[in-house]
């Protein structure tokens, strides 16, 4: 009997010491939610603003998510980090923003022009603006895409949905003439042709007999006074020392036809040139105009760039030479696609010369200024960079909510523990 | 390098073969004085062909009024949009004869108005030195025709370059004759083709 009692008192003295040890965590967690009045403050982007401007006079507000419907501006996300720089926990997510970037640089062209490049996900469309309007919209076919226009006013972005990456021309080219060297002979008369007609300031020494050059503006090969040489033919070669010096100080060499095959500009060239391969085509058409030209394959070095190919031969290569850039380029005779071609073909051949010689060009940027305080080029990767990755939304939310539901099971059990203590000790006395 | 072929254009109407001695003459002379790589031999051309093209230099003269038809009118403003230059020659030496009237007129329908060309122009010093202008022929000293030494040629010029040169001063006779005989001028008069071809081949 007194055995069995002993066992009762016991049951008792533990229930009682499991209701004070529930009592002391379930006053311990209370204490501690309260404890530095550290309060969750939530917002979406249609109300971040105002939502902002309230937190930061609140002192209480230092815990602070952000779900965004669209990728903040610049000066959101900024005032996010001077909170989180203040002291506050600040966190985001995302119900699936694009991510978009978007770069601008100018052409180096003398008509002008624009190139946008921008990243965006495969397979979407993107509205491309400027500060004037819609300029086009791209559905890229990869990870990125590109788009040439004349002229673009102020900033430019390119958006999808409410997600859109701003950017702004940060920079201008200062352009430099073009130094065409070769005999004088239909290509020479028609190259300078088609680059002055472009826009480009040409310069030329043309030999003409023995020692004897008809000269065009002044020959300086200098990158403060000419962005490229065009070598036409072996004529060129005598001054490959000093188109080698000018080329690895960072000038743009475009040797043409047989020039490679001279010895001077051994150092120089994208590879080796092959034997004349003839024109593909009589008549010169409009899809594929270069197939009625012959022209000399390059066999490229490990260190060039196959530009253009036909038939499994490669007809324009690019290297990098010191700080400049060679384009071989193969074709001979190209003044009969201008002269023989198809309509289009004297602005079609204008055109392919202006961009071969922009490509292999000096040019030295002018940085532009600007104040622009919208422009972004990468809104989602600059998110990532200002606030770390995105919170889950699920455990954003739930968290919260689980130390209630907890505290409710711990009081149901201090209460359950206490009826039995207490009606272990009412029916001692009956037995 | 593309070999440079003189060129004469044949047309329908007139006499366009009347020089036959020009082309062997100016062929002979570039090659005495130049490194250009020059075809033995020149070609003729008609006027009205797809292959003018093929030729961005081409001489035309003769002594007949010029009546082009409209196949050749298209050709000649095709040829000169892309840059083709056409060197026309009055045979007859004057300003007043038919060649020169339906000539002249023939190049304002189908390229432009011809204009003074100025003594100073580069085609005077592209490879030897013309410091007066256009040399003087023997025809025009001597008299001939309308008696006037022809102080320029005429022109019309496209994006700064000739595209039509026209002269009066019948270099057609002038420089027709073979080129052996050379040997007996004190001074080479066929020295001014030189400049023609040159400037054609560099600007």
């Amino acid at each position: 009997m007194r055995s069995r009692d002993r066992a009762r008192g016991a049951l008792e003295w533990a229930l009682r010491s499991g209701v004070l040890i529930l009592l002391a965590w379930v006053t311990w967690r209370s204490t501690a939610a309260l404890g530095p009045s550290r309060e969750r403050r939530e917002a979406r982007s249609s109300a971040l603003r105002d939502s902002l401007e309230a937190w930061t006079l609140d002192p209480r507000a230092e815990s602070l998510h952000v779900t965004l419907d669209e990728l903040p501006a610049l000066r959101e996300r900024d005032w996010l980090v001077a909170l989180r720089r203040a002291g506050a926990a600040v966190s985001w997510s995302s119900k699936g923003s694009s991510a978009l970037a978007l770069t601008i640089e100018p052409e180096n062209d003398p008509a002008g022009g624009v190139r946008l490049a921008l990243a965006a996900p495969t397979g979407s469309s993107v509205v491309v603006n400027d500060s004037l309007g819609v300029l086009d919209t791209v559905v890229t076919a990869g990870p990125s895409a590109s788009l040439r226009v004349r002229a673009l006013l102020g900033v430019a972005s390119s958006a999808i949905g409410a997600d859109s990456a701003r950017a702004t021309l940060r920079d201008s080219i200062a352009r430099r003439g073009v130094l065409v060297l070769g005999s004088a002979g239909w290509e020479a008369k028609f190259v300078i042709a088609a680059l002055e007609e472009s826009g480009w300031n040409v310069s030329a020494r043309l030999a003409v007999a023995p020692g004897i050059f008809v000269r065009q503006g002044g020959v300086e090969l200098d990158t403060s006074v000419t962005g490229v040489v065009v070598a036409l033919d072996s004529t060129a070669a005598r001054d490959a020392r000093e188109i080698t010096r000018f080329v690895k100080s960072g000038g743009g060499l475009v040797i043409a036809g047989g020039a490679a095959r001279s010895s001077g500009f051994g150092s120089l060239v994208a590879g080796k040139s092959g034997a004349r391969v003839s024109a593909a085509t009589i008549a010169f058409s409009d899809s594929a105009p270069r197939r009625a030209l012959g022209f000399f394959p390059v066999a490229v070095d490990d260190d060039a760039v196959p530009i253009e190919s036909r038939d499994g031969e490669i007809a324009v290569a690019a290297r990098r030479v010191g700080e400049g850039r060679v384009v071989q380029m193969g074709y001979d005779a190209t003044w009969r696609w201008r002269m023989q071609g198809a309509d289009a073909s004297p602005e079609a051949h204008r055109g392919w010369w202006s961009h071969l010689v922009a490509s292999a060009a000096y040019r030295p940027a002018h940085q532009l200024r600007y104040d622009d305080t919208t422009v972004d080029p990468a809104p989602l990767a600059s998110t990532f960079d200002a606030l770390g990755a995105p919170t889950a939304v699920e455990r954003a939310t739930a968290a919260p909510a689980a130390v209630p539901a907890l505290r409710g099971w711990m009081l149901l059990a201090m209460l359950a523990m206490l009826l039995v203590e207490w009606a272990s000790r009412r029916l001692r006395g009956r037995t | 390098m593309s070999t440079f072929t003189f060129a004469t254009a044949s047309y329908e109407s007139g006499d366009w073969d009347s020089a036959p001695l020009v082309p062997p003459n100016i062929i002979d002379t570039i090659a005495r004085y130049t490194s250009i790589d020059v075809s033995p031999t020149g070609v003729v051309v008609p006027l009205g062909s797809p292959d003018l093209t093929r030729y961005p230099l081409v001489f035309l003269t003769g002594h007949l009024p010029v009546r082009l038809t409209s196949a050749e009118r298209e050709q000649v403003a095709r040829y000169v949009d892309r840059g083709g230059m056409l060197f026309v020659d009055d045979h007859n030496h004057d300003i007043d004869g038919a060649f020169h009237k339906t000539a002249t007129e023939e190049i304002r329908r189908s390229v432009g108005e011809l204009r003074e060309l100025p003594n100073d122009h580069p085609v005077y010093s592209a490879f030897f030195r013309f410091p007066d202008g256009p040399p003087n022929t023997g025809h025009e000293l001597n008299g001939w025709g309308d008696n006037l030494l022809h102080e320029h040629l005429l022109a019309v010029e496209r994006e700064g370059r000739i595209a039509v040169l026209y002269s009066n001063k019948d270099y057609s006779s002038e420089w027709g004759y073979h080129p052996d005989n050379k040997r007996f001028l004190a001074v080479d008069n066929t020295k001014f083709a030189v400049n023609i071809v040159v400037y054609a081949l560099t600007r």
